[in-house]
This record gives C-alpha cells, sequence and structure tokens, in this order.
C-alpha cells in the first residue's frame, strides 16, 4: 500500500515537483504514471523508496511513514521496493548473475559480498528471477554483451531478485526500440498479475500506457490532473494532462511509423 | 588549380594575450633565476673537461657486481622493499579512495578526515618519506618499508581516485535503491568498474616504488641505495657504475614487463 497525503517536494532552486499530491495505490496494482516531460513522475517514483525526501505531506508505504524513517529504516523500506530504470543501471563489466545479485544485497552479510561468496540460497532467487525474464541462460555473460532489451530485462531480474512487494520502473522502455519496448511491458505486467506485486511505471507514451495499464495517472506540473482506468483515457483527458491536443510524437506506434 | 583551397584557409589566429604573457612570463623567470644563482655556462664546461674519476668510472664499469654476494642482497632488498611497500600501500590506498568518494563516504565527517589524510600523504615526497623513518625507527630496511608504503599509498590512492571521480553512477542508483550496505555497494557497483585500473596503478606503483628504493636507501632506508652509497664513501666509482648499470637493467626490464601488462588491462 502506498499512500500520498497532501504530499510535496521543492527542489533546491524552487522548482516544485510535486503539488499537495494525494494518492492511494492498493496492494497488486499495475498503475502507470503520464505526463510531460518534467511533470514531476520520477519524483513520484523517487518519493515511494525515499530516494527523494518529501518537502512536506505524508507518505505512507507498506505501514511506514516514509519521511520520518532513519537510515537503516530505508534500508528496510529500500529492501521492500525493487527498481527499474530507464538507462538500465547494470555493472557492465561484470556477470549478468552478479549483477541480478544486486538485488540480494540487503539480506547478505556485507563480509560474503566483499568476497563475492554469495549464499545458496540467493544465488537460487536470483537465478530463478532470470529464468522468469527468459534469459537464464545469459547467466554468465557479461552484462555489456548483451542487447538493449535484455539489458533490460536483467535490471526487471535484478529488482525481482529482491523479492519486493512494490516495483517502480521510472521510463523503463524511453531507449527500447517498439517491439523491445513491448516485450519489456509485458514481463512487469505478467510479474505483476502473478506476484501480486504492486507495480508503478512511469511511461512517456500514451498508447503503450493504455495498452497495460489498469489505471492511469496523468501529471501535470506536480500535480495530479486524471487518475483513472486506461479506457476513460481519451483526447479530452489527454490533452488535460498534455495541455495540448494529441500528435504523433506522444504515441510510440506512430512515432515508430515515421 | 588556381583557386587552390589551401590560399582560401583563414588566416592563422594570433597567439592569445595569454600565451605570449605567460611565455614572457617563464623567460623572464628563468634569467632572474639564473643570475640570483650566479649561472654561469664557462664553469659548467670547465667543470666537466676536467680529469675527473667518477666519469672514468663511468667509461669503464666493474661488473663483478653481479657476483658479488652483498650486491646481491641488496638488490633481493630492494626488490622485497619495492613489492611488500606497494603491496601494502595500494591495499591501504583502496578504502582510502573509495571511502573518500561523495558517493561512498559514510558520513560527512569521515570524508572530510580521509580527503585531509589523503591530502597529507600526497604531499609527502618519498625521500622525504625515508628521512621521517630512518629519523623515527633508524636506519635499516624497515624504514624503507615503511616510506615505500606510504608513497604507495599516495600514488595509488590519488589515481584510484580520480578514476573513481569518471565512472558510471547508475550503478550506485541501483544499488542503493535495492538497500545496500554502503560497503556492499561499493564492492559490487563501483569496484568491478575500476578494477582494471586500479590493478594498472598498483603496477604503475611498483615501477616507482622500485626507483624510488635506491633513493631512500642513499638516507638509510635499506636496499640498493646503501650499498650504492657504500661504494660512494669509498670512492670505488667503477664498481658504484657497474651497481647503477645492473639496476637501471632490472628498472628497465620490470618497466617493459608492467607496461605489457597494464595495455591488457585497460
Ligand atoms: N535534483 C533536482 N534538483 C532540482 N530540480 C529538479 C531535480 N530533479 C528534478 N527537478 C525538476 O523537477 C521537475 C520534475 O522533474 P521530474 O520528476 O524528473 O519530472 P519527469 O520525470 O516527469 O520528467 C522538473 O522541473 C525538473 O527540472
Ligand atoms: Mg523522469
Amino acid at each position: 500500500m502506498i499512500r500520498f497525503r497532501d504530499a510535496s517536494v521543492v527542489y533546491d532552486g524552487g522548482v516544485r515537483a510535486l503539488s499537495n499530491l494525494d494518492l492511494e495505490i492498493g496492494d497488486g496494482e499495475f498503475v502507470v504514471v503520464v505526463g510531460l516531460s518534467g511533470a514531476g513522475k520520477s519524483t513520484l517514483i523517487r518519493a515511494v523508496n525515499g530516494l527523494v525526501p518529501l518537502t512536506s505531506g505524508h507518505l505512507e508505504v507498506n505501514g511506514r511513514e516514509v519521511p520520518g524513517l532513519d537510515r537503516t529504516g530505508l534500508r528496510e523500506l529500500r529492501s521492500e521496493v525493487g527498481m527499474v530504470f530507464q538507462g538500465f543501471n547494470l555493472v557492465d563489466r561484470t556477470s549478468v548473475l552478479n549483477n541480478v545479485l544486486m538485488g540480494r544485497l540487503h539480506r547478505v552479510p556485507t563480509w560474503r559480498t566483499l568476497l563475492g561468496r554469495y549464499p545458496a540460497d540467493d544465488v537460487a532467487l536470483a537465478a530463478a528471477a532470470l529464468d522468469r525474464v527468459g534469459i537464464l541462460d545469459k547467466a554468465r555473460v557479461r552484462a555489456n554483451h548483451l542487447s538493449g532489451g535484455q539489458r533490460q530485462r536483467v535490471g526487471i531480474a535484478r529488482a525481482l531478485a529482491q523479492e519486493p512487494s512494490i516495483i517502480l520502473a521510472d521510463e523503463p522502455v524511453a531507449s527500447l526500440d517498439p517491439p523491445t519496448s513491448h516485450v519489456v511491458m509485458r514481463y512487469l505486467k505478467q510479474i505483476s498479475n502473478e506476484l501480486g506485486i504492486t507495480t508503478v511505471v512511469n511511461l512517456h507514451f500514451l498508447d503503450l500506457a493504455t495498452a497495460y495499464a489498469d489505471r492511469i495517472i496523468g501529471l501535470r506540473a506536480g500535480e495530479l490532473v486524471f487518475d483513472g482506468p486506461g479506457e476513460d483515457c481519451d483526447a479530452a483527458v489527454f490533452e488535460s494532462i498534455y495541455g495540448r491536443s494529441l500528435t504523433a510524437d506522444d504515441t510510440m506506434d506512430k512515432q515508430a511509423a515515421m | 588549380m588556381t583557386d587552390a583551397a589551401v590560399d582560401r584557409l583563414p588566416p592563422r589566429p594570433a597567439p592569445g594575450r595569454f600565451t605570449v604573457l605567460s611565455g614572457l612570463g617563464a623567460l623572464v623567470l628563468t634569467v632572474l633565476t639564473a643570475r640570483a644563482v650566479d649561472f654561469d655556462p664557462t664553469g659548467l664546461v670547465t667543470d666537466l673537461t676536467r680529469p675527473n674519476s667518477v666519469v672514468e668510472g663511468l667509461l669503464d664499469p666493474d661488473w663483478s657486481q653481479i657476483w658479488s654476494r652483498r650486491s646481491r642482497r641488496a638488490f633481493i632488498e630492494t626488490l622485497q622493499l619495492a613489492v611488500l611497500g606497494t603491496a601494502g600501500g595500494s591495499i591501504v590506498a583502496l578504502p582510502l579512495a573509495l571511502y573518500a568518494t561523495d558517493y561512498g563516504a559514510p558520513n560527512r565527517v569521515v570524508q572530510v578526515v580521509l580527503r585531509l589524510i589523503n591530502s597529507v600523504i600526497r604531499s609527502l615526497p618519498d625521500l622525504l618519506w625515508a628521512l621521517l623513518f630512518v629519523s623515527a625507527v633508524g636506519i635499516g630496511a624497515l624504514s624503507g618499508l615503511l616510506a615505500l608504503f606510504f608513497f604507495s599509498i599516495a600514488v595509488v590512492s590519488k589515481l584510484t581516485a580520480d578514476t573513481l571521480d569518471g565512472i558510471d553512477r547508475g550503478p550506485i542508483e541501483a544499488g542503493v535503491a535495492a538497500g545496500a550496505s554502503n560497503t556492499s555497494m561499493l564492492r559490487t557497483a563501483v569496484l568491478p568498474q575500476i578494477l582494471p585500473s586500479y590493478v594498472s596503478f598498483v603496477l604503475y606503483g611498483f615501477e616507482i616504488n622500485l626507483r624510488a628504493s635506491a633513493v631512500i636507501g642513499l638516507v638509510g632506508a635499506g636496499g640498493i641505495g646503501e650499498r650504492i652509497q657504500f661504494f660512494q664513501g669509498r670512492g670505488e666509482w667503477d664498481k658504484l657504475w657497474g651497481l647503477v648499470l645492473l639496476f637501471f637493467l632490472v628498472v628497465f626490464l620490470v618497466e617493459r614487463i608492467s607496461i605489457v601488462l597494464r595495455r591488457r588491462l585497460v
């Protein structure tokens, strides 16, 4: 359960990236956040695992009040929240398996990570995560030898290896081509459904959002301007989120056709 | 081909004011210092042409030092000093550099303290370290070892710190977001990125230390330098040069090997 109440984030320099946000995301939901670049999508996602602190207001995640957490509390929270990044954030110079094992760091004793000797059940979890995204055979390959789509699947496996109750994905397909984007979105959706993991995905393309989201959240200048199921997200709603009518730039299929 | 492109090249820009001024400044400074120390080129020529036993020794070096047990022991001591000093210093340099970065420091206080330690260690040259430890723990190989240990920390931690500034921050973010401890994050997200460079810095540190070990021996810190000083004291220049040339050969070989290895790493 993620619950924002009157939550605001103001960055140094005065940018109000989240403005008095009230939002509740229930367990197991698959939510897509859309909005223009700069609307505050990344800020919203990063607030959930405490990477960005709230300036004011409340945020409760899995029963914890995030703004009050100390360093240990934050690590505990983050251990329950997997994160998938636009730039994949893999370590190129090491194996796919080692990358996925980073998802186990919250549980593995530090001396073991120093020696690179992970417990067998953690390795088993990492392998299972790789298997779920269909690239177990690449486990011993160096991460930089993979294609973009494969790299993002490693990113998902790393998040999955945490055994999280929440997955946050910040524009996970923004650096991928359309077919690969669909593959990655399908994995995210499938994992959320089968394992009951609450998933929040930031997306730039509206057609991709409506194709996968159970629920769409529209942000504009840090404010919530739409919250509803994908089928309600028509042209009028679109204008309210983007402040203009739909263009080819806003849908992946049309942009790919250009 | 009358209208050749080369004729239509835009004119070469005039040298900037900064270039001209700093060039002039350097010239003036050189002349002034030469006058201040009474530099006299004719004196240099007379000194060099005067019969000189040191130069004669160089022209006819005594290679027999290869067979001398004491010289060989000094050689081995020098190698041991360089290996141990480099290994120990490099091991300490790694955490010193890692925990002083803005992403790796556990807190501000640790970061400030480590950066202070780093800059103090880096500001002292090898010979000064040797003098320091010769006065503190006395003449002998232990002083040399300590000197090279600290000197290695300086060299390796400086180079490693520069590499750490330029790494990909993405994996760090992933580690932090996964709830990793600071040290686990550094080990898994940062170390793989810098490891090849670090190993090459360690090799480079070894090269430098091998050379430094000869110099620090001159102030009594053990190794081949002490033996060189011994021949110097007795005026046995041919033996001294034989030893120096042998040392040069060893350093040259080690450097070649090290350069080949380093090239393969990065
Ligand atoms: N670290 C930061 N410091 C200052 N301003 C920031 C920072 N991160 C984001 N912003 C600003 O906050 C606003 C929202 O940013 P962001 O959450 O990244 O939006 P989005 O992900 O929707 O593009 C933007 O105006 C952005 O420039
Ligand atoms: Mg963003």
